[in-house]
């Protein structure tokens, strides 16, 4: 090869897996004339030793590596013809008469012409198409977070391709606080977790925020929040609510849940609350009461083979409220009742509820007992006809009648229960049967029952 | 002209004694000749009476070839059993009533429903379940003989396939292996004329099968195999021959598939001539004439024998029909082995 | 600890079952004398013997299927293809026999197959392919591909314990190419776990394999914090680990060197999409080989595997979108 431009030795490549080798003997020295295919060097790699042809025909001008030194696959151990120092730009690569393993990798190495000839063609992603304002497509991620604040996207300022709302835009903006102009959209509500009670966005407050007055903060309504805020509404408009309230003996059922604990806690890891006894004894009540189960379809009375049974549930922050129901709760025994309160109500708080949790109840009972209170008007969970109030048992004196007919003061453990029911359907009567009944299965409660 | 050697007729009830087999040993064979056939007689009818879901295959003319072959096995020998071979389960000890379960899909089958007819075997038993990819389970017998080589084990796997399955790789990878490396395996090619619907003559072009062992290096034995007692002393010296380090062997038995390929076949491309040649000799009725002839079978002996069967075979299929359909909630079982299914004789 | 190439760790892991467990043996074509075709059972013979350290025929069908019987029998092959790419030969085998027959005949088929995968070395069609997105598919398979020295010694560990037939896909370009620290101590690198190769807030690349350092690489080249997940394991993968860095940065790109189309990725952007859909601020993205057989020029061969520059590309466009 005659020509004025150098031709470079590489280390080769002698195995798919081989990234370097050694060089143990350079057979020529600078100014030594070679010829193309003649041993010009010996390597050693992990795998074999061998010796390197040269790839062309002229003057040794460099040796760039010296003998005991390693260097990796595709590195220039010398230069052959040319004027010493002056390779070749690596951008015009000889046409490869080297050994073709060289060739191949020191194409590898190169960052040079060859590089942007192997560019793929370029795969463009998909163009973010903006929408006619250029900003109204919102990600799941930014719809979600907007409804959990109550934002509406259209306010917040658009850093994505096509001034599209990113996550962090609106992170930025929920930690930047909410500017005056600010306002609770309906289009959030509809994105609202499915856990939340149906909002009706018609009867949604919508007044315009006004700057907060002295000493006081204003925060957006969440949607679950406003999602109760409406339901509570419809249904006092709904329903004709009246509450009936009667005492019940609980004193067998706390003998019973005490004896019962300790084997349901070891052999079942579940805890027999007393919201499972009243429970059960509400789902065995109901049967004889298909219209406190039922509801009012426009003119039509509806009754249910089945009891669905919510039960009110307050969320870990105190700051909702959910109502997810035991499905069949009729099918259900103690332990079964005791199992499905605990599974609902560790979901709901770890908002693992799926829609299904959340609708369809036929009945529902809440207990705020768990502070001490004794008495209560809970709201009815629309379209129901009732809601059942638990409360707090309380050590009371109490009059007993023994067998002789001679009264004598016992202390008893006594609770409240309230139903309140839509007077529309069910009328004080059938309530206060439905609550003597309740009682009356309550206070007789039996080693057996279950 | 055959290369691989052509073995003998049975003999007479002495020599018969010297290859090991008592008296009990032969009524036995019989025995098990018997609910072989009468259990794929019996799931023919469920079959038919819309009892047995997919297909359904027989081995009606192969009864001597597999329970010859499985009586000359040790009880720690092993083998992979294919579709014909329904005598090696019954000789080893699978309970009637379980093959029956299985061949209904129910939740008592060897598979618990999650396969169907023979593809089963309990492990136990010394069987691995064959797949339908027949020659396929030639490398894994070849793998087990392997095992039981690494280990240095005195005990012999022994590998099934069909004339039809010879002409796949697996068959001459599993035989080259075997040859190189001497494991203890025995080859049996249960040569029954039609693979599907193809003749021989268009599945291989050597004379015989077993003239290919020499290439791989070990013996090669041409066997009748509607003769039990024949099959029983080649099968007992090649298996004897592999425990002691003296290698594999090919052993060919010659047969004919009496029935179609499956159930829904009637085979219409087999002349009528064979079937009615080979049908003079059937492998159960030779074998009971060899036994009035030479053994001294009495009428007592036979009656208590076929009372026996028929009697376990009613059984069977009552117990099998009792048998619950596999629960849907066990779909997913043991996709998955877990380290607790190691925890076998096998496995130690 | 001491510093090991990924292809020396991966010896080390095998010696060690082997000197602990007299079950566990190597089955393959030149794994003996030769110490087989990258060296990785180099020595193995003179220590083993050749009943424990079997040359095998050229017979993909007979070592898949001898391992299989032989694993049936109580041992625990460790067998290897020479090139993943010749599993195709042992399909039957693995797929028809191995993968089932727990699930069907309750017995369990320990065995532990070796797959040199992988390209970027101009190996060509038949010696450059990872085919493990198949072997996902298939009930009843595990599929580990470790991307560092420490990992490859713990999984072939935790292959070689597991009760099935694991697939141990050990990618070439990373054999001598990649040191790390390795313990020197047996330990076991938990099958179906992904390992955070990076932490990084904006954006999240699911990778596995040699991917992880094209990944890397790019990282370095963007402005923004990048997460790099290394799965690690593709069959069980770590659902759990994908969702959370999704959930984490909303932005994803599924990153593999096998092809696109049915390749794993698609099942990692699909799970995403149904478990992750309000997590996310940008459409999953893939990067994957185009759907062609792995070229042998280098020129095309570069074209073909994702290289930093498209990495860079596509995370660019992630993190702009």
């Amino acid at each position: 090869m005659a020509t004025g431009t150098a031709v470079e030795v590489v280390m080769p490549q002698m195995g798919v897996s081989v990234s370097e080798g050694t060089i143990t003997k350079w057979s020529k020295q600078v100014g030594d004339q070679v010829e193309a295919d003649e041993t010009l060097l010996e390597i050693s790699t992990d795998k074999v030793d061998t010796e390197v042809p040269s790839p062309a025909s002229g003057v040794v001008s460099e040796i760039l590596v010296q003998e005991g030194q390693t260097v990796e696959v595709g590195t220039v151990l010398a230069r052959i013809g040319g004027e010493a120092g002056a390779a070749a730009p690596a951008a015009e690569p000889a046409p490869a008469p080297a050994p073709e393993p060289a060739t191949q990798e020191a194409a590898d190495e190169s960052e040079a012409a060859a590089a942007e000839v192997a560019e793929p063609p370029a795969q463009p992603a998909e163009p973010v198409v903006p929408s006619e304002n250029g900003k109204s497509f919102v990600s799941p991620v930014v719809a979600r977070i907007a409804s959990e604040h109550g934002i509406d996207p259209s306010q917040v300022p658009g850093t994505g391709a096509g001034g599209r709302v990113t996550k962090k835009d609106i992170q930025a903006f929920i930690e930047a606080g909410p500017p005056a102009s600010m306002k609770a959209s309906e289009n959030v509500a509809a994105a609202a977790p499915p856990a939340a009670p149906q909002p009706t966005l018609a009867s949604t407050p919508s007044q315009e925020p006004q700057a907060p007055g002295e000493g006081e903060t204003l925060e957006p309504m969440s949607a679950m929040r406003r999602g109760i805020a409406d339901h509570m509404r419809r249904s006092l408009d709904t329903s004709a609510h009246v509450t009936s309230a009667i005492e019940v003996d609980m004193s067998k059922v706390v003998a019973i849940r005490a004896k019962l604990k300790k084997e349901y806690e070891s052999a079942y890891g579940v805890n027999p609350t007393y919201l499972a006894f009243i429970a059960r004894a509400t789902v065995e009540t109901l049967r004889d009461y298909p219209w406190v189960n039922g509801e009012l379809r426009g003119d039509q009375i509806v009754t249910k083979n089945f009891v669905n049974l919510g039960f009110a549930v307050e969320l870990a922050d105190g700051k909702g409220l959910i109502v997810p129901v035991v499905r069949n709760a009729e099918t259900l025994n103690l332990l079964g009742m005791a199992k499905a309160i605990v599974d609902i109500a560790k979901r709901a708080r770890d908002k693992q509820l799926t829609p299904d949790d959340v609708s369809g109840g036929s009945f529902t009972i809440t207990n705020p007992g768990g502070y001490g209170t004794f008495h209560g008007t809970p709201v009815i969970s629309q379209p129901q006809a009732g809601i059942l109030g638990t409360y707090a048992i309380v050590k009371r004196p109490w009059v007993i009648t023994d067998e002789n007919g001679a009264d004598a003061i016992a202390i008893r453990s006594i609770m409240n229960l309230t139903l309140t029911y839509d007077h529309r359907l069910v009328d004080g009567a059938l309530a206060g049967r439905f609550l003597r009944d309740l009682r009356q299965r309550l206070q007789t409660w039996g080693e057996s029952d279950y | 002209m055959s290369i691989a050697r052509v073995a003998e007729p049975s003999g007479s009830l002495q020599e018969v004694k010297e290859w090991g087999l008592d008296r009990e040993d032969l009524l036995q064979i019989y025995r098990n000749m018997l609910i072989t056939r009468g259990v794929e007689e019996r799931g023919h009818i469920l079959y038919r009476q819309g009892k047995i879901p997919g297909s359904f295959y027989t081995g009606r003319g192969n009864e001597a070839s597999s329970v010859g072959v499985a009586m000359a096995m040790g009880t720690d020998d092993v083998g992979t059993p294919l579709h014909r071979d329904m005598g090696v389960h019954i000789t080893r000890g699978v309970e009637p009533w379980r093959i029956l379960a299985q061949y209904m899909g129910r939740a008592d089958g060897p598979t618990h429903g999650k396969d169907g007819n023979v593809h089963m075997a309990d492990m136990n038993l010394g069987l691995v379940a064959m797949v339908s990819h027949l020659p396929a389970m030639l490398p894994v017998a070849v793998g087990c003989a392997l095992a039981f080589r690494i280990r240095e084990e005195r005990r012999v796997a022994v590998a099934w396939s069909g004339e039809g399955a010879m002409a796949r790789g697996d068959a001459h990878e599993g035989m080259n292996f075997a040859g190189v490396r001497q494991l203890p395996v025995v080859f049996i090619c249960d040569n029954n004329q039609w693979a599907y619907s193809t003749p021989t003559h268009l599945e291989y072009a050597v004379e015989h099968l077993a003239d290919r062992a020499a290439a791989y290096g070990f013996e090669g034995v041409v066997v009748d195999g509607t003769d039990v007692l024949a099959v029983y002393r080649e099968a007992k010296r090649a298996i004897e021959k592999a425990r002691e380090g003296g290698g594999p062997t090919l052993i060919e038995n010659q047969t004919l598939r009496m029935e179609g390929h499956a159930v829904h076949d009637d085979a219409f491309y087999v002349p009528k001539e064979l079937f009615e040649r080979w049908a003079e000799r059937d492998p159960i009725e030779r074998y009971r004439t060899w036994l009035l002839d030479n053994a001294d079978l009495t009428d007592e002996e036979e009656d208590e024998i076929t009372g026996y069967v028929k009697k376990l075979l009613n059984d069977s299929l009552q117990r099998a029909d009792e048998s619950p359909q596999p629960d849907p909630s066990t779909l997913l079982d043991g996709v998955y082995a877990t380290p607790e299914d190691l925890d076998t004789p096998h496995h130690k | 600890m001491s510093e090991k190439t990924y292809l020396q760790a991966i010896s080390d892991g095998l010696r060690e079952e082997m000197r602990r467990d007299k079950r566990v043996f190597v089955l393959g074509e030149d794994v003996g004398v030769y110490g087989g075709a990258f060296k990785v059972t180099l020595g193995f013979q003179e220590e083993f013997g050749p009943w424990r350290v079997l040359d095998m025929p050229l017979s993909e069908t007979a070592i898949m299927g001898g391992a299989t019987g032989a694993a049936m029998m109580g041992l625990r092959p460790v067998a290897e293809m020479q090139f993943a790419d010749f599993v195709s030969c042992a399909w039957d085998h693995l797929v028809t026999v191995a993968a089932k027959q727990r699930w069907r005949a309750g017995t369990p088929v320990p065995i532990v197959l070796r797959l040199p995968s992988g390209g970027g070395f101009s190996g060509g069609p038949f010696h450059s392919q990872n085919p493990e997105s198949s072997f996902a598919h298939i009930p009843g398979l595990k599929c580990v591909c470790p991307a560092t020295p420490e990992d490859a010694k713990g999984l072939i560990t935790a292959a070689i314990e597991d009760p099935n037939p694991v697939l141990f896909f050990e990618h070439k370009h990373l054999y001598r190419r990649i040191k790390g620290e390795v313990p020197d101590e047996r330990y076991v690198t938990p099958i179906g776990k992904a390992r955070i190769h990076a932490e990084g807030e904006d954006v999240t690349v699911i990778t596995w394999g040699a991917m992880v350092y094209t990944a890397e690489e790019a990282a370095k080249a963007v402005d923004a914090s990048v997460e790099i997940v290394d799965l690690r394991t593709i069959m069980p993968w770590d659902k759990q680990a994908v969702l959370d860095s999704a959930r984490k940065t909303s932005k994803v790109l599924v990153l593999h060197e096998d092809t696109r189309t049915g390749g794993f990725g698609g099942e990692i952007a699909a799970t995403i999409a149904e478990e992750a859909f309000e997590d996310l601020d940008a459409p999953v993205r893939r990067l994957a080989a185009p759907d062609c057989p792995v070229p042998f020029s280098p020129v095309l061969e570069k074209a073909y595997i994702p290289q930093v520059d498209d990495v860079v590309r596509a995370l660019k466009e992630l993190i702009e979108y």
